[in-house]
């Protein structure tokens, strides 16, 4: 498929892109979590993308896959207004929060401690520590 | 400022690990091998049989300690069960091959009845045994513990509950069914099952059995019974019992729940709301910086900390994020900085994904759900640190040159109709 981005134009390889979008989202939907980090190595590294062109267009995708997910919880009865109603309000504040702190901190100091805390909850659930 | 924020990420993540799982605490073989049971026997002469039971508080702020006392026949050790009037959803997916013919069933049980508090209290002189059933560790068995514990029979509030069973298939699973709905349980078999459940949404022995009755040999017994904090609000039912037929008249008392506490319904747990208020906002936080949704941290953390279902807990933070990404769509519309195009063509298979992945939620238990995240935060560990390294950081950079190049176009382009 042809990608038309900026007067650029992208080959992407839709294939390879809609089978790994597939498995990711079952993954993120059945865990629970969005499926970005996965997401974008899949587009920029598989695919050969670059990074501006994936940034948006894989949050649209994700959106869909969030969409959906969502529905199907609350379908199974797995969701839970209360708790939704305490932490909605909470992730809405932290994206105000967060832009302010950004100005101030490098994302690969972010991304290291966030690499040591990763593997941490990791092993803590695998059982191993 | 990052520190403070760094410091608060890690002292959540240490709060998690130190509630990772619990070990199981061996006890000492100190246990006297014979106490021997209420060597007794009173003349058989009591009121026919008939057990009392009363109980001194008809109220508990969050949990606390409740004495229950009664009579009961002579000679015979007594049983105290206690559970909600709440109710919630207990699931379990049977793919144990069959003993016989090595089938494996493929059978989802599933049941919106069970109560939201289930303990039965054995007679004191129990502990031993109720040790080693908490020696077994996760494997444990409900049934084979109440029958070591003498208290098959009385095992009763639980049993009653209404029990749907799906056949589930490998079809019926892709395309995100249940499966075919079988037929009713009989009594028996529900009973059975039930014990399977209220052991898939309890989960330890520990929570589900305690030794705390101690009967005199006259008949007078006496327990004092702890309600853990965190439990359902509501009314609670108490019944003594000494067999199937031998059973007291409901005493209740009422579990209270206060502000800042809140019963979350579905996940069963009454909790300090606070709590994971301030842990999703410090993992947003930290998620934004990092460039990676929160959940792959909260979920965990959540699960580790609380006592919270993991399909709860999966199904109700992904909507928490549908608004971050939807304003992060409109964000990047608005500099057009979406291709429309490929989005929507990967959106379309990820919606399939999405379509199929909550139905697996309710098919792994806790401990899988955990066991697989880990694997796939080791995976995300390995991506973030790729990310890290010098020549991820050259190529971002020439990268990021021309996303600011494109955006400073797009912004003296507004006016004109551009082409996404």
């Amino acid at each position: 498929m042809l990608v038309t981005f900026w007067g650029h134009e992208f080959k992407v390889n839709m294939f390879v892109a809609c089978l790994g979008g597939f498995l990711i989202a079952i993954v993120s939907s059945m865990f629970g979590f969005g499926g970005g980090p996965f997401m974008v190595p899949l587009l920029t590294v598989g695919l050969g993308l670059p990074m501006y062109v994936v940034v948006g267009s894989s949050l649209l995708a994700i959106f869909f896959n969030t969409l959906m997910g969502s529905a199907r919880h609350f379908q199974f009865g797995n969701f839970d207004l209360t708790f939704f109603l305490i932490m909605f309000p909470a992730a809405i504040l932290a994206g105000f929060i967060a832009p302010m702190i950004a100005r101030r901190i490098s994302p690969i100091t972010v991304k290291r401690l966030a690499v040591i805390g990763l593997v941490a909850l990791a092993l803590s659930l695998l059982g191993l520590y | 400022m990052n520190r403070l924020i760094a410091s608060v990420i890690f002292s959540l993540c240490v709060a998690g690990l130190g509630l990772g799982p619990a070990g199981t605490r061996a006890m000492a073989a100190d246990t006297p091998a014979a106490t021997p049971t209420p060597v007794t026997v009173a003349t058989p002469a009591a009121p026919a049989n008939t057990i009392t039971a009363a109980i001194d508080k008809s109220s508990l702020d969050n949990g606390g300690s409740i004495t229950v006392t009664g009579i009961a026949p002579p000679g015979k050790p007594v049983f105290i069960e206690v559970w909600a009037d709440k109710t919630l959803k207990a699931s379990r997916f049977d793919s144990d091959p069959d003993k016989d013919t090595g089938v494996r069933p493929y059978i989802l049980y599933m049941s919106t009845d069970m109560p939201a508090y289930y303990k039965l209290f054995v007679p004191k002189d129990q502990q031993a045994r109720l040790d080693a059933i908490k020696k077994e560790g996760k494997q444990w068995s409900f049934s084979k513990a109440l029958k070591d514990l003498g208290a098959d029979g009385v095992y009763s509030a639980p049993a009653r509950i209404k029990i749907d069973r799906f056949q589930a298939t490998l079809m019926g699973s892709i395309v995100g069914s249940r499966g075919d709905l079988l037929p009713a349980l009989d009594e028996k078999e529900n009973k059975k099952r039930s014990m399977q459940l209220v052991k898939a949404r309890f989960r330890d022995a520990d929570k589900i059995l305690g030794a705390a009755v101690v009967v005199e040999p006259d008949g007078h017994f006496r327990a004092e019974i702890k309600v853990r904090e965190g439990l359902a609000p509501g009314k609670y039912n108490v019944v003594a019992s000494v067999d199937k037929k031998t059973r007291s008249a409901p005493v209740n008392f009422e579990n209270k729940i206060a502000f800042p506490h809140m019963y979350l319904e579905n996940a069963g747990t009454s909790l300090n709301i606070f709590g994971p208020l301030l842990l999703t906002m410090a993992v947003t936080i930290f998620g934004v910086l990092m460039g990676a949704g929160g959940g792959f941290i909260l979920n965990p953390l959540l699960l580790s900390i609380w006592p919270l279902p993991h399909t709860v807990v999966a199904g109700t933070v992904m909507p928490t994020v549908l608004f971050a990404q939807g304003s992060g769509i409109y964000n990047y519309s608005k500099i057009k900085f979406i291709s429309w195009k490929l989005g929507t063509a990967i959106g379309l298979a990820m919606v399939v994904g999405g379509f199929i992945g909550p139905k697996l939620t309710e098919l792994i238990t806790l401990d899988q759900f955990k066991f697989v995240f880990g694997w796939i935060l080791l995976v995300l560990a390995g991506l973030m640190l790729w990310q890290t390294t010098p020549g991820y950081l050259a190529r971002n950079k020439k990268e990021q040159a021309i996303l600011k190049e494109f955006q400073k176009r797009a912004a003296e382009a507004k006016n004109q109709p551009a082409k996404a």
